[in-house]
Protein backbone atom coordinates (compact mmCIF):
# COMPACT_ATOMS: atom_id res chain seq x y z
CA UNK A 1 0.00 0.00 0.00
CA UNK A 2 2.90 2.25 0.71
CA UNK A 3 4.33 2.49 -2.76
CA UNK A 4 2.78 3.83 -5.91
CA UNK A 5 5.24 2.78 -8.59
CA UNK A 6 6.52 -0.78 -8.48
CA UNK A 7 10.27 -0.98 -8.30
CA UNK A 8 12.24 -4.20 -8.65
CA UNK A 9 12.22 -4.47 -4.85
CA UNK A 10 8.46 -4.88 -4.90
CA UNK A 11 8.64 -7.91 -7.17
CA UNK A 12 11.53 -9.34 -5.21
CA UNK A 13 9.44 -9.18 -2.04
CA UNK A 14 6.53 -10.88 -3.78
CA UNK A 15 8.88 -13.59 -5.00
CA UNK A 16 10.27 -14.18 -1.51
CA UNK A 17 6.75 -14.32 -0.03
CA UNK A 18 5.52 -16.71 -2.72
CA UNK A 19 8.53 -18.97 -2.23
CA UNK A 20 8.08 -18.82 1.54
CA UNK A 21 4.43 -19.79 1.25
CA UNK A 22 5.32 -22.71 -1.03
CA UNK A 23 8.03 -23.93 1.34
CA UNK A 24 5.57 -23.64 4.21
CA UNK A 25 2.86 -25.67 2.53
CA UNK A 26 5.13 -28.17 0.81
CA UNK A 27 5.57 -30.58 3.77
CA UNK A 28 1.81 -30.93 3.88
CA UNK A 29 1.49 -31.44 0.15
CA UNK A 30 4.21 -34.06 0.34
CA UNK A 31 2.23 -36.01 2.96
CA UNK A 32 -0.80 -35.89 0.68
CA UNK A 33 1.24 -37.22 -2.25
CA UNK A 34 2.71 -40.06 -0.19
CA UNK A 35 -0.71 -41.03 1.14
CA UNK A 36 -2.05 -41.30 -2.41
CA UNK A 37 0.88 -43.28 -3.84
CA UNK A 38 0.13 -46.85 -4.90
CA UNK A 39 1.75 -49.58 -2.84
CA UNK A 40 3.84 -50.83 -5.78
CA UNK A 41 5.55 -47.47 -6.02
CA UNK A 42 5.78 -46.43 -2.42
CA UNK A 43 9.42 -47.43 -1.98
CA UNK A 44 10.21 -44.89 -4.68
CA UNK A 45 8.18 -42.14 -3.05
CA UNK A 46 10.27 -39.69 -1.10
CA UNK A 47 10.20 -36.14 0.10
CA UNK A 48 10.76 -34.88 -3.41
CA UNK A 49 7.91 -36.75 -5.10
CA UNK A 50 5.61 -34.17 -6.65
CA UNK A 51 2.98 -36.39 -8.30
CA UNK A 52 1.73 -39.63 -6.70
CA UNK A 53 2.72 -42.70 -8.74
CA UNK A 54 -0.08 -45.20 -9.22
CA UNK A 55 -2.71 -42.94 -7.65
CA UNK A 56 -4.83 -44.86 -5.14
CA UNK A 57 -7.17 -44.27 -2.23
CA UNK A 58 -6.54 -47.74 -0.82
CA UNK A 59 -4.32 -46.40 1.95
CA UNK A 60 -7.24 -44.38 3.24
CA UNK A 61 -9.71 -47.25 3.13
CA UNK A 62 -7.23 -49.47 4.95
CA UNK A 63 -6.35 -46.86 7.56
CA UNK A 64 -10.00 -46.08 8.26
CA UNK A 65 -10.61 -49.80 8.73
CA UNK A 66 -8.18 -49.92 11.63
CA UNK A 67 -10.62 -50.18 14.56
CA UNK A 68 -8.54 -47.83 16.70
CA UNK A 69 -8.54 -45.15 14.04
CA UNK A 70 -12.25 -45.38 13.23
CA UNK A 71 -13.07 -45.44 16.92
CA UNK A 72 -10.68 -42.54 17.58
CA UNK A 73 -12.34 -40.48 14.91
CA UNK A 74 -15.77 -41.05 16.47
CA UNK A 75 -14.44 -40.32 19.96
CA UNK A 76 -12.88 -37.06 18.77
CA UNK A 77 -16.10 -35.98 17.13
CA UNK A 78 -18.07 -36.83 20.28
CA UNK A 79 -15.64 -35.05 22.60
CA UNK A 80 -15.41 -31.98 20.39
CA UNK A 81 -19.18 -31.68 19.92
CA UNK A 82 -20.14 -32.30 23.56
CA UNK A 83 -17.27 -30.19 24.82
CA UNK A 84 -18.21 -27.34 22.55
CA UNK A 85 -21.82 -27.19 23.76
CA UNK A 86 -20.67 -27.15 27.39
CA UNK A 87 -17.98 -24.56 26.64
CA UNK A 88 -20.34 -22.19 24.91
CA UNK A 89 -23.15 -22.46 27.48
CA UNK A 90 -20.92 -21.86 30.49
CA UNK A 91 -18.52 -19.38 28.93
CA UNK A 92 -21.37 -17.23 27.68
CA UNK A 93 -23.10 -17.39 31.06
CA UNK A 94 -19.97 -16.12 32.73
CA UNK A 95 -19.28 -13.52 30.08
CA UNK A 96 -22.86 -12.24 30.15
CA UNK A 97 -22.97 -11.79 33.92
CA UNK A 98 -19.51 -10.27 34.18
CA UNK A 99 -20.24 -7.75 31.43
CA UNK A 100 -22.87 -6.16 33.69
CA UNK A 101 -20.85 -3.27 35.06
CA UNK A 102 -22.87 -2.52 38.20
CA UNK A 103 -22.87 -6.13 39.45
CA UNK A 104 -21.86 -6.26 43.12
CA UNK A 105 -18.59 -8.19 43.42
CA UNK A 106 -17.85 -8.01 39.68
CA UNK A 107 -14.19 -7.04 40.03
CA UNK A 108 -13.68 -9.72 42.69
CA UNK A 109 -14.99 -12.43 40.36
CA UNK A 110 -12.95 -11.13 37.43
CA UNK A 111 -9.78 -11.05 39.53
CA UNK A 112 -10.51 -14.58 40.68
CA UNK A 113 -10.69 -15.70 37.05
CA UNK A 114 -7.62 -13.75 35.92
CA UNK A 115 -5.51 -15.32 38.68
CA UNK A 116 -6.13 -18.74 37.13
CA UNK A 117 -4.47 -17.45 33.94
CA UNK A 118 -1.21 -16.86 35.78
CA UNK A 119 -1.14 -19.56 38.38
CA UNK A 120 -2.14 -23.18 37.96
CA UNK A 121 -2.11 -26.20 40.20
CA UNK A 122 -0.28 -28.22 37.64
CA UNK A 123 -0.37 -31.66 36.15
CA UNK A 124 -0.14 -33.84 39.24
CA UNK A 125 -2.73 -32.04 41.44
CA UNK A 126 -5.04 -32.07 38.41
CA UNK A 127 -4.60 -35.80 38.11
CA UNK A 128 -5.26 -36.37 41.80
CA UNK A 129 -8.42 -34.29 41.62
CA UNK A 130 -9.62 -36.28 38.63
CA UNK A 131 -9.01 -39.48 40.57
CA UNK A 132 -10.79 -38.21 43.65
CA UNK A 133 -13.83 -37.24 41.61
CA UNK A 134 -13.83 -40.74 40.02
CA UNK A 135 -13.65 -39.19 36.58
CA UNK A 136 -10.56 -41.06 35.39
CA UNK A 137 -11.20 -43.09 32.28
CA UNK A 138 -14.43 -41.23 31.46
CA UNK A 139 -15.02 -38.86 28.57
CA UNK A 140 -15.92 -36.24 31.17
CA UNK A 141 -12.32 -36.07 32.36
CA UNK A 142 -11.30 -34.70 28.97
CA UNK A 143 -14.37 -32.53 28.49
CA UNK A 144 -14.81 -30.92 31.89
CA UNK A 145 -11.35 -29.83 32.95
CA UNK A 146 -11.37 -27.04 30.36
CA UNK A 147 -15.11 -26.32 30.34
CA UNK A 148 -14.30 -22.63 30.63
CA UNK A 149 -11.09 -21.12 29.32
CA UNK A 150 -10.48 -17.80 31.11
CA UNK A 151 -8.91 -16.24 27.99
CA UNK A 152 -11.90 -17.09 25.84
CA UNK A 153 -14.26 -15.88 28.56
CA UNK A 154 -12.59 -12.47 28.44
CA UNK A 155 -12.69 -12.40 24.64
CA UNK A 156 -16.40 -13.15 24.75
CA UNK A 157 -16.90 -10.39 27.33
CA UNK A 158 -15.42 -7.94 24.83
CA UNK A 159 -18.00 -9.02 22.25
CA UNK A 160 -20.91 -8.92 24.72
CA UNK A 161 -19.79 -5.47 25.78
CA UNK A 162 -20.82 -4.20 22.36
CA UNK A 163 -24.42 -5.36 22.66
CA UNK A 164 -26.51 -2.17 23.04
CA UNK A 165 -27.57 -1.94 26.73
CA UNK A 166 -30.95 -0.56 25.64
CA UNK A 167 -31.70 -3.91 23.98
CA UNK A 168 -31.11 -5.77 27.24
CA UNK A 169 -32.95 -3.17 29.30
CA UNK A 170 -36.00 -3.39 27.03
CA UNK A 171 -36.03 -7.18 27.41
CA UNK A 172 -35.80 -6.85 31.19
CA UNK A 173 -38.74 -4.45 31.23
CA UNK A 174 -40.67 -6.97 29.15
CA UNK A 175 -40.05 -9.39 32.01
CA UNK A 176 -37.71 -11.84 30.24
CA UNK A 177 -35.54 -13.90 32.57
CA UNK A 178 -31.80 -13.31 32.40
CA UNK A 179 -31.28 -16.78 30.89
CA UNK A 180 -33.72 -15.92 28.11
CA UNK A 181 -32.08 -12.53 27.55
CA UNK A 182 -28.71 -14.22 27.19
CA UNK A 183 -29.77 -16.95 24.80
CA UNK A 184 -32.52 -15.14 22.87
CA UNK A 185 -31.30 -11.54 22.76
CA UNK A 186 -27.54 -11.42 23.35
CA UNK A 187 -26.66 -14.58 21.39
CA UNK A 188 -28.25 -13.62 18.06
CA UNK A 189 -26.54 -10.22 18.02
CA UNK A 190 -23.13 -11.64 19.03
CA UNK A 191 -22.80 -14.26 16.30
CA UNK A 192 -19.24 -13.19 15.48
CA UNK A 193 -18.18 -13.52 19.12
CA UNK A 194 -19.83 -16.92 19.56
CA UNK A 195 -18.32 -18.15 16.29
CA UNK A 196 -14.85 -16.94 17.28
CA UNK A 197 -14.92 -18.57 20.67
CA UNK A 198 -16.49 -21.77 19.28
CA UNK A 199 -13.65 -22.09 16.81
CA UNK A 200 -11.09 -21.53 19.55
CA UNK A 201 -12.68 -24.26 21.65
CA UNK A 202 -13.27 -26.53 18.67
CA UNK A 203 -9.63 -26.47 17.61
CA UNK A 204 -8.61 -27.00 21.22
CA UNK A 205 -10.77 -30.12 21.63
CA UNK A 206 -9.85 -31.56 18.26
CA UNK A 207 -6.12 -31.18 18.97
CA UNK A 208 -6.22 -32.27 22.61
CA UNK A 209 -4.17 -35.39 23.25
CA UNK A 210 -2.15 -35.04 26.44
CA UNK A 211 -4.87 -35.03 29.09
CA UNK A 212 -6.71 -37.73 27.17
CA UNK A 213 -3.55 -39.82 27.18
CA UNK A 214 -3.18 -39.43 30.93
CA UNK A 215 -6.79 -39.65 32.07
CA UNK A 216 -8.10 -42.35 29.75
CA UNK A 217 -6.92 -45.92 30.22
CA UNK A 218 -9.41 -47.67 27.97
CA UNK A 219 -8.02 -47.56 24.42
CA UNK A 220 -11.52 -47.60 22.98
CA UNK A 221 -12.05 -44.16 24.48
CA UNK A 222 -8.94 -42.59 22.94
CA UNK A 223 -9.55 -39.57 20.73
CA UNK A 224 -7.90 -39.53 17.32
CA UNK A 225 -4.90 -37.47 18.45
CA UNK A 226 -3.87 -40.07 21.02
CA UNK A 227 -4.15 -42.83 18.43
CA UNK A 228 -2.18 -40.66 16.03
CA UNK A 229 0.53 -40.12 18.60
CA UNK A 230 0.79 -43.84 19.14
CA UNK A 231 0.92 -44.65 15.45
CA UNK A 232 2.84 -41.64 14.14
CA UNK A 233 5.49 -41.14 16.71
CA UNK A 234 6.10 -44.29 18.62
CA UNK A 235 4.95 -47.14 16.41
CA UNK A 236 6.61 -49.49 14.00
CA UNK A 237 4.77 -51.35 11.32
CA UNK A 238 4.21 -54.46 13.44
CA UNK A 239 1.98 -52.58 15.84
CA UNK A 240 -0.13 -51.30 12.95
CA UNK A 241 -0.74 -54.78 11.72
CA UNK A 242 -1.35 -55.80 15.31
CA UNK A 243 -4.13 -53.28 15.52
CA UNK A 244 -5.88 -54.54 12.38
CA UNK A 245 -8.68 -57.05 12.05
CA UNK A 246 -7.37 -60.46 11.08
CA UNK A 247 -8.94 -60.14 7.65
CA UNK A 248 -7.32 -56.80 7.02
CA UNK A 249 -3.85 -57.90 7.99
CA UNK A 250 -2.84 -58.75 4.43
CA UNK A 251 -4.09 -55.41 3.16
CA UNK A 252 -2.08 -53.62 5.81
CA UNK A 253 0.99 -55.69 5.24
CA UNK A 254 1.06 -54.52 1.65
CA UNK A 255 1.03 -50.90 2.64
CA UNK A 256 4.09 -48.96 3.52
CA UNK A 257 4.31 -47.38 6.94
CA UNK A 258 5.10 -44.05 5.28
CA UNK A 259 1.82 -44.07 3.39
CA UNK A 260 -0.17 -45.08 6.48
CA UNK A 261 1.33 -42.29 8.55
CA UNK A 262 0.78 -39.76 5.79
CA UNK A 263 -2.86 -40.78 5.42
CA UNK A 264 -3.36 -40.47 9.18
CA UNK A 265 -1.94 -36.95 9.14
CA UNK A 266 -4.22 -35.93 6.30
CA UNK A 267 -7.32 -37.49 7.93
CA UNK A 268 -6.66 -35.66 11.18
CA UNK A 269 -6.38 -32.24 9.55
CA UNK A 270 -9.37 -32.57 7.21
CA UNK A 271 -11.81 -31.04 9.74
CA UNK A 272 -9.44 -28.11 10.23
CA UNK A 273 -9.19 -27.60 6.49
CA UNK A 274 -12.98 -27.88 6.17
CA UNK A 275 -13.52 -25.12 8.73
CA UNK A 276 -10.55 -23.06 7.56
CA UNK A 277 -12.59 -20.41 5.71
CA UNK A 278 -14.47 -19.70 8.96
CA UNK A 279 -11.24 -19.85 10.88
CA UNK A 280 -9.77 -17.17 8.63
CA UNK A 281 -12.88 -15.06 9.01
CA UNK A 282 -13.19 -15.22 12.79
CA UNK A 283 -9.94 -16.42 14.30
CA UNK A 284 -7.85 -13.55 13.07
CA UNK A 285 -10.30 -11.10 14.57
CA UNK A 286 -10.36 -13.12 17.76
CA UNK A 287 -6.61 -13.01 17.94
CA UNK A 288 -6.80 -9.23 17.90
CA UNK A 289 -9.65 -9.16 20.43
CA UNK A 290 -7.60 -11.24 22.80
CA UNK A 291 -4.71 -8.87 22.55
CA UNK A 292 -6.25 -5.45 22.71
CA UNK A 293 -4.53 -5.09 26.00
CA UNK A 294 -2.07 -7.92 25.64
CA UNK B 1 -25.37 2.19 51.62
CA UNK B 2 -25.41 -1.34 52.99
CA UNK B 3 -29.09 -1.71 52.31
CA UNK B 4 -28.43 -0.45 48.83
CA UNK B 5 -25.92 -3.20 48.11
CA UNK B 6 -28.29 -5.78 49.52
CA UNK B 7 -31.02 -4.47 47.24
CA UNK B 8 -28.75 -4.64 44.23
CA UNK B 9 -27.75 -8.20 45.02
CA UNK B 10 -31.37 -9.26 45.38
CA UNK B 11 -32.29 -7.48 42.16
CA UNK B 12 -29.52 -9.35 40.36
CA UNK B 13 -30.22 -12.74 41.91
CA UNK B 14 -30.79 -14.33 38.51
CA UNK B 15 -27.37 -13.06 37.48
CA UNK B 16 -25.71 -14.70 40.47
CA UNK B 17 -27.56 -17.89 39.69
CA UNK B 18 -26.07 -17.83 36.19
CA UNK B 19 -22.63 -17.00 37.57
CA UNK B 20 -22.70 -19.73 40.20
CA UNK B 21 -21.71 -22.69 37.97
CA UNK B 22 -18.97 -20.57 36.40
CA UNK B 23 -17.41 -19.72 39.76
CA UNK B 24 -17.90 -23.32 40.90
CA UNK B 25 -15.96 -24.42 37.83
CA UNK B 26 -13.01 -22.17 38.64
CA UNK B 27 -13.01 -23.25 42.28
CA UNK B 28 -13.11 -26.96 41.44
CA UNK B 29 -10.80 -27.08 38.41
CA UNK B 30 -8.38 -24.31 39.28
CA UNK B 31 -8.38 -23.43 42.97
CA UNK B 32 -8.61 -26.98 44.34
CA UNK B 33 -5.60 -28.10 42.25
CA UNK B 34 -3.72 -24.96 43.40
CA UNK B 35 -4.40 -26.02 46.97
CA UNK B 36 -3.57 -29.58 45.93
CA UNK B 37 -0.06 -28.57 44.92
CA UNK B 38 0.80 -28.45 48.63
CA UNK B 39 1.84 -32.10 48.18
CA UNK B 40 5.16 -30.55 47.10
CA UNK B 41 5.67 -30.00 50.84
CA UNK B 42 4.32 -33.39 51.88
CA UNK B 43 5.05 -37.07 51.57
CA UNK B 44 2.19 -38.76 49.76
CA UNK B 45 0.91 -41.65 51.86
CA UNK B 46 -1.07 -44.48 50.35
CA UNK B 47 -2.87 -45.11 53.62
CA UNK B 48 -3.91 -42.27 55.90
CA UNK B 49 -3.11 -38.60 55.74
CA UNK B 50 -0.05 -37.20 53.96
CA UNK B 51 2.93 -36.35 56.16
CA UNK B 52 4.46 -32.90 56.31
CA UNK B 53 7.88 -32.93 54.65
CA UNK B 54 8.87 -29.26 54.76
CA UNK B 55 11.23 -28.27 51.97
CA UNK B 56 12.80 -31.71 51.64
CA UNK B 57 11.51 -32.30 48.11
CA UNK B 58 12.82 -28.93 47.01
CA UNK B 59 16.22 -29.71 48.52
CA UNK B 60 16.19 -33.02 46.67
CA UNK B 61 15.21 -31.24 43.48
CA UNK B 62 17.91 -28.58 43.66
CA UNK B 63 20.64 -31.07 44.49
CA UNK B 64 19.64 -33.32 41.59
CA UNK B 65 21.96 -33.10 38.57
CA UNK B 66 19.08 -34.16 36.34
CA UNK B 67 16.95 -31.22 37.40
CA UNK B 68 19.85 -28.83 36.88
CA UNK B 69 20.21 -30.12 33.34
CA UNK B 70 16.48 -29.87 32.78
CA UNK B 71 16.48 -26.29 34.02
CA UNK B 72 19.39 -25.35 31.75
CA UNK B 73 17.68 -27.03 28.78
CA UNK B 74 14.54 -25.02 29.47
CA UNK B 75 16.51 -21.78 29.49
CA UNK B 76 18.47 -22.66 26.34
CA UNK B 77 15.49 -23.81 24.29
CA UNK B 78 13.36 -20.90 25.41
CA UNK B 79 16.12 -18.37 24.68
CA UNK B 80 16.74 -19.80 21.22
CA UNK B 81 13.07 -19.51 20.40
CA UNK B 82 12.70 -16.10 21.94
CA UNK B 83 15.65 -14.32 20.39
CA UNK B 84 15.93 -16.10 17.05
CA UNK B 85 12.26 -16.34 16.21
CA UNK B 86 11.02 -13.05 17.58
CA UNK B 87 12.09 -10.75 14.69
CA UNK B 88 10.78 -13.03 11.91
CA UNK B 89 7.04 -12.20 12.11
CA UNK B 90 8.00 -8.52 12.14
CA UNK B 91 9.97 -8.91 8.89
CA UNK B 92 7.06 -10.84 7.46
CA UNK B 93 4.60 -8.08 8.34
CA UNK B 94 6.89 -5.51 6.70
CA UNK B 95 7.13 -7.57 3.55
CA UNK B 96 3.37 -8.15 3.37
CA UNK B 97 2.88 -4.41 3.77
CA UNK B 98 4.87 -3.79 0.61
CA UNK B 99 2.60 -6.01 -1.48
CA UNK B 100 0.06 -3.91 -3.36
CA UNK B 101 -2.03 -6.77 -4.77
CA UNK B 102 -4.81 -7.49 -2.29
CA UNK B 103 -5.44 -10.99 -3.67
CA UNK B 104 -1.79 -11.97 -3.47
CA UNK B 105 -1.51 -10.77 0.09
CA UNK B 106 -4.66 -12.58 1.20
CA UNK B 107 -3.48 -15.84 -0.40
CA UNK B 108 -0.08 -15.70 1.28
CA UNK B 109 -1.74 -14.94 4.61
CA UNK B 110 -4.23 -17.80 4.25
CA UNK B 111 -1.41 -20.24 3.63
CA UNK B 112 0.93 -19.13 6.39
CA UNK B 113 -1.71 -19.09 9.15
CA UNK B 114 -2.64 -22.71 8.52
CA UNK B 115 0.02 -24.64 10.53
CA UNK B 116 -0.98 -22.79 13.69
CA UNK B 117 -4.13 -24.92 13.85
CA UNK B 118 -2.39 -28.29 13.75
CA UNK B 119 -1.68 -30.19 16.94
CA UNK B 120 1.93 -30.80 17.88
CA UNK B 121 1.27 -34.51 17.38
CA UNK B 122 0.58 -33.82 13.71
CA UNK B 123 3.43 -31.32 13.37
CA UNK B 124 5.86 -33.79 14.94
CA UNK B 125 4.60 -36.45 12.51
CA UNK B 126 5.16 -34.12 9.57
CA UNK B 127 8.65 -33.10 10.70
CA UNK B 128 9.71 -36.66 11.43
CA UNK B 129 8.78 -37.50 7.85
CA UNK B 130 10.28 -34.30 6.42
CA UNK B 131 13.62 -34.82 8.17
CA UNK B 132 13.85 -38.58 7.92
CA UNK B 133 17.08 -39.96 6.56
CA UNK B 134 17.61 -40.56 3.70
CA UNK B 135 14.20 -40.21 2.00
CA UNK B 136 12.91 -37.00 3.63
CA UNK B 137 12.91 -33.93 1.45
CA UNK B 138 15.61 -32.10 3.41
CA UNK B 139 18.05 -34.98 3.13
CA UNK B 140 17.17 -35.53 -0.52
CA UNK B 141 18.13 -31.93 -1.23
CA UNK B 142 21.32 -32.28 0.80
CA UNK B 143 22.29 -35.43 -1.08
CA UNK B 144 21.56 -33.62 -4.36
CA UNK B 145 24.15 -31.03 -3.39
CA UNK B 146 26.63 -33.73 -2.46
CA UNK B 147 26.20 -33.53 1.32
CA UNK B 148 25.94 -36.46 3.72
CA UNK B 149 22.39 -37.18 4.92
CA UNK B 150 21.78 -36.41 8.60
CA UNK B 151 19.32 -38.08 10.93
CA UNK B 152 18.11 -34.77 12.41
CA UNK B 153 15.60 -36.11 14.91
CA UNK B 154 18.18 -38.27 16.68
CA UNK B 155 21.12 -35.89 16.40
CA UNK B 156 21.95 -34.08 19.61
CA UNK B 157 23.56 -31.33 17.57
CA UNK B 158 20.47 -30.63 15.48
CA UNK B 159 17.40 -31.40 17.56
CA UNK B 160 17.13 -27.98 19.21
CA UNK B 161 17.29 -26.41 15.76
CA UNK B 162 14.47 -28.69 14.71
CA UNK B 163 12.48 -27.12 17.57
CA UNK B 164 13.31 -23.64 16.33
CA UNK B 165 12.39 -24.40 12.73
CA UNK B 166 9.19 -26.25 13.53
CA UNK B 167 8.15 -23.41 15.81
CA UNK B 168 8.78 -20.93 13.00
CA UNK B 169 6.80 -23.13 10.61
CA UNK B 170 3.88 -23.23 13.02
CA UNK B 171 3.73 -19.67 14.23
CA UNK B 172 5.43 -17.18 11.92
CA UNK B 173 2.18 -16.34 10.15
CA UNK B 174 0.04 -16.31 13.25
CA UNK B 175 2.47 -14.13 15.18
CA UNK B 176 2.60 -11.61 12.35
CA UNK B 177 -1.12 -10.79 12.72
CA UNK B 178 -0.60 -8.29 15.52
CA UNK B 179 2.09 -6.44 13.57
CA UNK B 180 0.02 -6.44 10.39
CA UNK B 181 -2.87 -4.92 12.32
CA UNK B 182 -0.56 -2.29 13.80
CA UNK B 183 0.78 -1.41 10.36
CA UNK B 184 -2.72 -1.25 8.89
CA UNK B 185 -3.70 1.38 11.42
CA UNK B 186 -1.02 3.80 10.20
CA UNK B 187 -2.59 6.77 8.41
CA UNK B 188 -2.06 6.43 4.61
CA UNK B 189 -1.50 10.20 4.44
CA UNK B 190 1.90 9.69 6.07
CA UNK B 191 3.03 7.47 3.20
CA UNK B 192 1.54 9.78 0.60
CA UNK B 193 3.40 12.77 2.01
CA UNK B 194 6.64 10.77 2.14
CA UNK B 195 6.19 9.64 -1.47
CA UNK B 196 5.73 13.25 -2.56
CA UNK B 197 8.90 14.14 -0.65
CA UNK B 198 10.66 11.45 -2.66
CA UNK B 199 11.25 8.89 0.11
CA UNK B 200 12.04 5.40 -1.20
CA UNK B 201 9.91 2.44 -0.01
CA UNK B 202 12.81 1.35 2.17
CA UNK B 203 13.10 4.80 3.75
CA UNK B 204 9.35 4.78 4.35
CA UNK B 205 9.56 1.38 6.07
CA UNK B 206 12.32 2.61 8.37
CA UNK B 207 10.98 6.08 9.09
CA UNK B 208 7.21 5.58 9.10
CA UNK B 209 6.31 1.92 9.59
CA UNK B 210 8.95 0.95 12.13
CA UNK B 211 8.38 3.81 14.62
CA UNK B 212 4.63 3.23 14.39
CA UNK B 213 4.81 -0.42 15.39
CA UNK B 214 7.55 -0.18 18.02
CA UNK B 215 5.01 -0.08 20.88
CA UNK B 216 3.49 -3.34 19.57
CA UNK B 217 6.95 -4.90 19.29
CA UNK B 218 7.81 -3.93 22.87
CA UNK B 219 4.48 -5.18 24.22
CA UNK B 220 4.79 -8.56 22.50
CA UNK B 221 8.40 -8.95 23.61
CA UNK B 222 7.55 -8.19 27.22
CA UNK B 223 4.64 -10.60 27.13
CA UNK B 224 6.89 -13.33 25.72
CA UNK B 225 9.36 -12.68 28.51
CA UNK B 226 6.58 -13.33 31.01
CA UNK B 227 6.01 -16.79 29.56
CA UNK B 228 9.71 -17.54 29.22
CA UNK B 229 9.57 -20.69 31.37
CA UNK B 230 7.16 -22.32 28.93
CA UNK B 231 9.70 -23.78 26.56
CA UNK B 232 6.97 -25.67 24.68
CA UNK B 233 5.84 -28.88 26.35
CA UNK B 234 3.78 -30.28 23.48
CA UNK B 235 6.52 -29.71 20.96
CA UNK B 236 9.28 -31.26 23.05
CA UNK B 237 7.08 -34.10 24.25
CA UNK B 238 6.17 -35.15 20.73
CA UNK B 239 9.58 -34.65 19.14
CA UNK B 240 11.82 -36.11 21.84
CA UNK B 241 13.33 -39.57 21.72
CA UNK B 242 15.86 -41.52 23.77
CA UNK B 243 18.78 -40.46 21.59
CA UNK B 244 18.37 -36.77 22.38
CA UNK B 245 16.57 -36.73 25.73
CA UNK B 246 19.52 -35.19 27.61
CA UNK B 247 19.47 -32.20 25.29
CA UNK B 248 15.76 -31.57 25.13
CA UNK B 249 14.28 -32.61 28.47
CA UNK B 250 12.60 -29.48 29.92
CA UNK B 251 10.90 -28.83 33.27
CA UNK B 252 7.45 -29.69 31.94
CA UNK B 253 8.53 -33.02 30.49
CA UNK B 254 10.43 -33.70 33.73
CA UNK B 255 7.25 -33.11 35.76
CA UNK B 256 5.39 -35.58 33.58
CA UNK B 257 8.07 -38.25 33.56
CA UNK B 258 9.33 -38.10 37.14
CA UNK B 259 6.08 -36.98 38.73
CA UNK B 260 3.40 -38.91 36.95
CA UNK B 261 5.14 -41.80 35.19
CA UNK B 262 7.61 -42.71 37.93
CA UNK B 263 5.18 -41.82 40.71
CA UNK B 264 7.40 -39.28 42.51
CA UNK B 265 4.33 -37.11 42.98
CA UNK B 266 5.84 -34.70 45.49
CA UNK B 267 9.09 -34.22 43.59
CA UNK B 268 7.23 -33.65 40.32
CA UNK B 269 4.85 -31.18 41.93
CA UNK B 270 7.79 -29.38 43.55
CA UNK B 271 9.39 -29.00 40.11
CA UNK B 272 6.12 -27.72 38.65
CA UNK B 273 5.65 -25.31 41.54
CA UNK B 274 9.20 -24.02 41.16
CA UNK B 275 8.54 -23.31 37.51
CA UNK B 276 5.20 -21.72 38.38
CA UNK B 277 6.81 -19.37 40.91
CA UNK B 278 9.49 -18.26 38.45
CA UNK B 279 6.77 -17.71 35.86
CA UNK B 280 4.68 -15.75 38.34
CA UNK B 281 7.61 -13.49 39.25
CA UNK B 282 8.44 -13.03 35.56
CA UNK B 283 4.89 -12.05 34.71
CA UNK B 284 4.64 -9.61 37.60
CA UNK B 285 7.96 -7.99 36.73
CA UNK B 286 7.18 -7.81 33.02
CA UNK B 287 3.86 -6.19 33.94
CA UNK B 288 5.83 -3.57 35.89
CA UNK B 289 8.26 -3.18 33.02
CA UNK B 290 5.40 -2.88 30.57
CA UNK B 291 3.72 -0.14 32.63
CA UNK B 292 6.98 1.75 32.70
CA UNK B 293 7.89 1.36 29.02
CA UNK B 294 4.54 1.48 27.26
CA UNK B 295 2.35 3.00 29.95
CA UNK B 296 0.09 -0.06 29.90
CA UNK B 297 0.13 -3.25 31.93
CA UNK B 298 0.13 -6.77 30.58
CA UNK B 299 -3.62 -6.74 31.32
Amino acid sequence: MSIQKHGIGHYLIMLVLALGAIILVYPLYNQLVISLTGSDYITKASGTTIIPYGFTLSTYTTVLAIPKVARGLLNSIFITATGLVINIVFTSMGAYVLTKRDLVGRSFFITMIVITMIFEGGLIPDYFLMRKLHLLNTYWSVILYKAINPYYLIILMRFFDRVPPSLIEAARIDGLSETKILFKIVFPVSVAGIATVSLFYGVFHWNEYFRAMIYLTDEMKYPLQVVLRELLISAEKASFIGSMNFLKVTAAAQLDIKAIKAALIIISIIPILAFYPFVLKYFVKGRLEGSVKE
Amino acid sequence: MKGNIQKRIIKDKQMYLLLFPVILFFVVWHYIPMWGSRIAFQDVMYIGANKWAGLRHFQLLFSSPVFLKVFINTVIISSMKMFLIFPLPIFLAFMLNEVTSHGFRKSVQSVIYLPHFFSWVVIAGIFISLLSSPEGVVNQIMVFFGLEPISFMTSTKHIRWVFVFSEVWRSIGWDSILYIAAINSIAPALYEAATIDGASPFQQAINITLPAIIPTIITVFILNLGFFMNAGFDQVFNMMNDAVINHVDIIDTYVYRVGLMQGNYSLGTAAGLFKGIIGFVLILSTDRLSRKVTGEGVW
